[in-house]
């Protein structure tokens, strides 16, 4: 398949006033040995419709240019890729020390949604030759992206696609349905948030990506090109109101709450084994101290202590009683 | 890197690499096969089927029939005989690709997420290497980013110690709640998203040991060099199981089965509960088992995970979690000011 697929490329970056589809399909390696030249070729058609995807997901640049004297007209439609386009520009080169920072860059990657990309693009790197100096010895980055979401909704950002989900909000008694317009992934503080306009409030709002419940569907109309910097944007805003969120605190000395809490970021602490910490979401953060146990006591804000009592109690109902086997079970 | 050496499964990424290939040997001019690996950081078999590949590709041409001249070539007598490559006619290509949009993104996240690093790396080189993996994209880099992790102070001695090569010494309180000072040959710092890890050969324990850094304090670099330790496996894995370990049953929502993150040894696919009412999609209860090294981590888990996470055995597992939740209510239920560490460890690091 990838000789298939070498052959296009190489066919298209040969042509300068392009091809038309016939050509391709009844002239090119891969192709043309399957192709009848009386016949109607649509296995061989949707063959090609899946290469095109392909090849232009590894960034390789496919231009459509309609034949003079006949715009619109399928069938005229000629194929190419530009040299411009296609290949690195020339003054981008990278010392071996930027090589070797990329190289760790790919490596937080290695079990992620991203892997392959990043797998592709160093050797796209290696390709203009690089000598890589020694690796960033000692270290082991990794980005995580547990969410089953993150596949897809990269897949819809990418393709600039609308995304369907369920979302449960906490408070809400059940998880609604959203169509949104992604516009950027982020992690702050270890989780995934979908930057999004939501189709029914034509508004900016920021999901969880650990709030999404079931599968994402994606769209099949391309959404208009985005400009704007919403990546950047988006943390900015998950800053701003992790630093207007305090909690405070009092713990336990000498516990893993008193010696991990107090060594947040932005974490300060107080006489009386107290710690003032800065959050983003008050569930995400009830959950965690709610886990710590007895080794905090959460004194405001008061949503918060709620919380967290909530879910203390919510432990013991769930354990309180022996188990009653579910319908089914048989050991 | 040894994920690295494995074959592509994909079409795509076997097209990437014969695009790849291709400008290198160009400019290199001649090549071994095993530098061509090594460069690449593939298997020589990976080389060897490429270059056979490339050397029957090429354009249809003006007859279309793919003629001698529309095709690449190599010089047979090197391949064949010294296992060294020259492509002595080119075709089409000259020059590296640029990236695809989601290439430079994760790239640019993954710098992003490196800037929290201590390494005496100006902010300026990561600046200008994102402006180059952008200019280099075919499209505008997908919008994904990674905010910088917080490290704690330790990050930086730690790492001083790793790279000179000298032991460590540290108060460690393990998840058990016990502290103990260790001495360790440190090997490598390992993240996972925003928590940072030193993974060392425990001197007392005669093993490889996972800490975490924000449970340490009263961080020491010693003078002494680290032993030889030769090529330990770290492997990839942060928790290691042991045999003493324990295996727990849990229920929860398939749609929280990510928070487990590493815990999970073994899925049960079976959902319970799913009804004929119950939406199609993952969002039926499933059980899974864990393997936990002891019940202090395991009732930690649980609690935070409260508002969908049941064990539901062994029993001692259920009766940890439950004193565990009651001993925190009860601090609740006593006013503010008399909240006192009961049963105080008064010789930990209190706070100041």
């Amino acid at each position: 398949m990838e000789e298939r697929l070498f052959s296009l490329v190489l066919a298209l970056l040969a042509t300068e006033a392009g091809l038309t589809k016939a050509e391709i399909l009844s002239t090119v390696q891969g192709y043309r040995q399957r192709y009848e030249p009386s016949g109607e070729n649509t296995t061989l058609e949707r063959q090609f419709e899946r290469d095109k995807d392909d090849i232009r997901e590894l960034g390789v640049p496919l231009e459509t240019i309609d034949t003079p004297g006949e715009p619109g007209n399928n069938q005229s439609l000629r194929y190419r890729i530009p040299r411009t386009a296609y290949e690195l520009p020339a003054d981008i080169t990278f010392s071996p020390a930027e090589t070797a920072l990329l190289n760790l860059a790919a490596m937080a990657w290695q079990e992620g949604s991203l892997s392959r990309e990043s797998r592709r693009a160093l050797l796209k790197l290696r390709s203009i030759g690089v000598e890589t100096s020694d690796p960033v010895l000692g270290y082991a980055p990794r980005i995580r992206t547990r969410d089953a979401a993150f596949g897809p909704l990269s897949d819809a950002l990418s393709k600039r696609v609308t995304a369907s989900f369920s979302y449960l909000k906490p408070g809400d008694p059940a998880a609604r349905y959203r169509t949104v317009e992604p516009l950027a992934l982020v992690q702050h503080q270890g989780r995934w948030h979908l930057k999004a306009i939501d189709q029914a409030v034509k508004q900016q709002r920021t999901f969880l990506l650990s709030r999404i419940t079931g599968a994402v569907k994606l769209g099949r109309l391309p959404l208009p090109a985005d400009t704007g910097s919403y990546a950047a944007s988006a943390l900015e805003e998950l800053d701003r109101i992790w630093e207007g969120n305090v909690a405070e605190i009092q713990v336990r000395p000498g516990t893993d709450a008193a010696v991990r809490l107090s060594r947040r970021r932005g974490a300060s602490v107080e006489p009386g084994d107290r710690i003032l910490l800065h959050f983003t979401d008050a569930n995400l953060l009830a959950d965690e101290l709610a886990g710590f146990g007895p080794e905090v006591r959460v004194i405001g804000p008061g949503t918060l202590v709620d919380a967290v009592v909530q879910r203390l109690e919510a432990a013991i109902r769930r354990h309180g009683d022996p188990v009653s086997a579910p319908a089914g079970e048989a050991r | 890197m040894a994920a690295e050496a494995t074959p592509f499964t994909y079409a795509q990424d076997k097209l990437t690499f014969l695009l790849a290939l291709v400008p290198y040997l160009l400019d290199i001019g001649r090549v071994s096969v095993t530098d061509a690996a090594a460069h690449f950081q593939v298997t020589e078999k990976q080389i060897r089927d490429a270059v056979s590949l490339i050397a029957v590709s090429g354009v249809p041409g003006e007859t279309t029939q793919y003629q001698h001249g529309d095709l690449f070539d190599i010089s047979w007598d090197d391949f064949d005989e010294r296992d060294e490559i020259v492509i002595t006619h080119k075709v089409a290509l000259d020059d590296s690709p640029r990236f695809s949009a989601r290439e430079a993104a994760a790239l640019i996240a993954g710098l992003q997420y490196l800037q929290s690093l201590p390494e005496n790396v100006d902010g300026g080189v990561y600046s200008s290497l994102m402006d180059k993996l952008a200019r280099g994209a075919s499209e505008r880099p997908s919008q994904v980013a990674v905010a910088r992790s917080e490290t704690t102070g330790s990050l930086a001695e730690v790492r001083d110690a790793v790279a000179r090569g000298r032991r460590l010494e540290f108060d460690y309180l393990s998840s058990r709640g016990s502290q103990e000072r260790r001495l360790v040959d440190p090997l490598r710092i390992d993240s996972d998203d925003e928590n940072w890890y030193l993974r060392a050969w425990d001197r007392v324990r005669g093993a490889v040991r996972t800490f975490r850094l924000d449970r340490m304090t009263g961080l020491r670099v010693t003078d002494e060099p680290v032993d030889a330790h030769g090529e330990l496996p770290i492997g990839d894995s942060l928790f290691q199981g042991g045999d003493d370990d324990l295996v727990v049953t849990l229920e929860l929502d398939a749609t929280a089965l990510s928070m487990l993150g590493e815990f999970v040894a073994s899925v049960d696919p079976r959902r319970l509960d799913a009804g004929p009412d119950a939406p199609a999609g993952s969002s039926g209860r499933v059980r899974v088992r864990i393997r936990v090294a002891h019940l202090h981590g395991l009732k930690r888990l649980v609690t935070s995970l409260s508002w969908t996470v049941t064990v539901i055995e062994p029993a001692e597992a259920r009766a940890a979690v439950v004193d565990w939740a009651e001993e925190a209510l009860a601090r609740y239920r006593q006013p503010l000011d008399t909240v006192q560490d009961a049963g105080g460890n008064t010789a930990g690091p209190g706070l100041a």
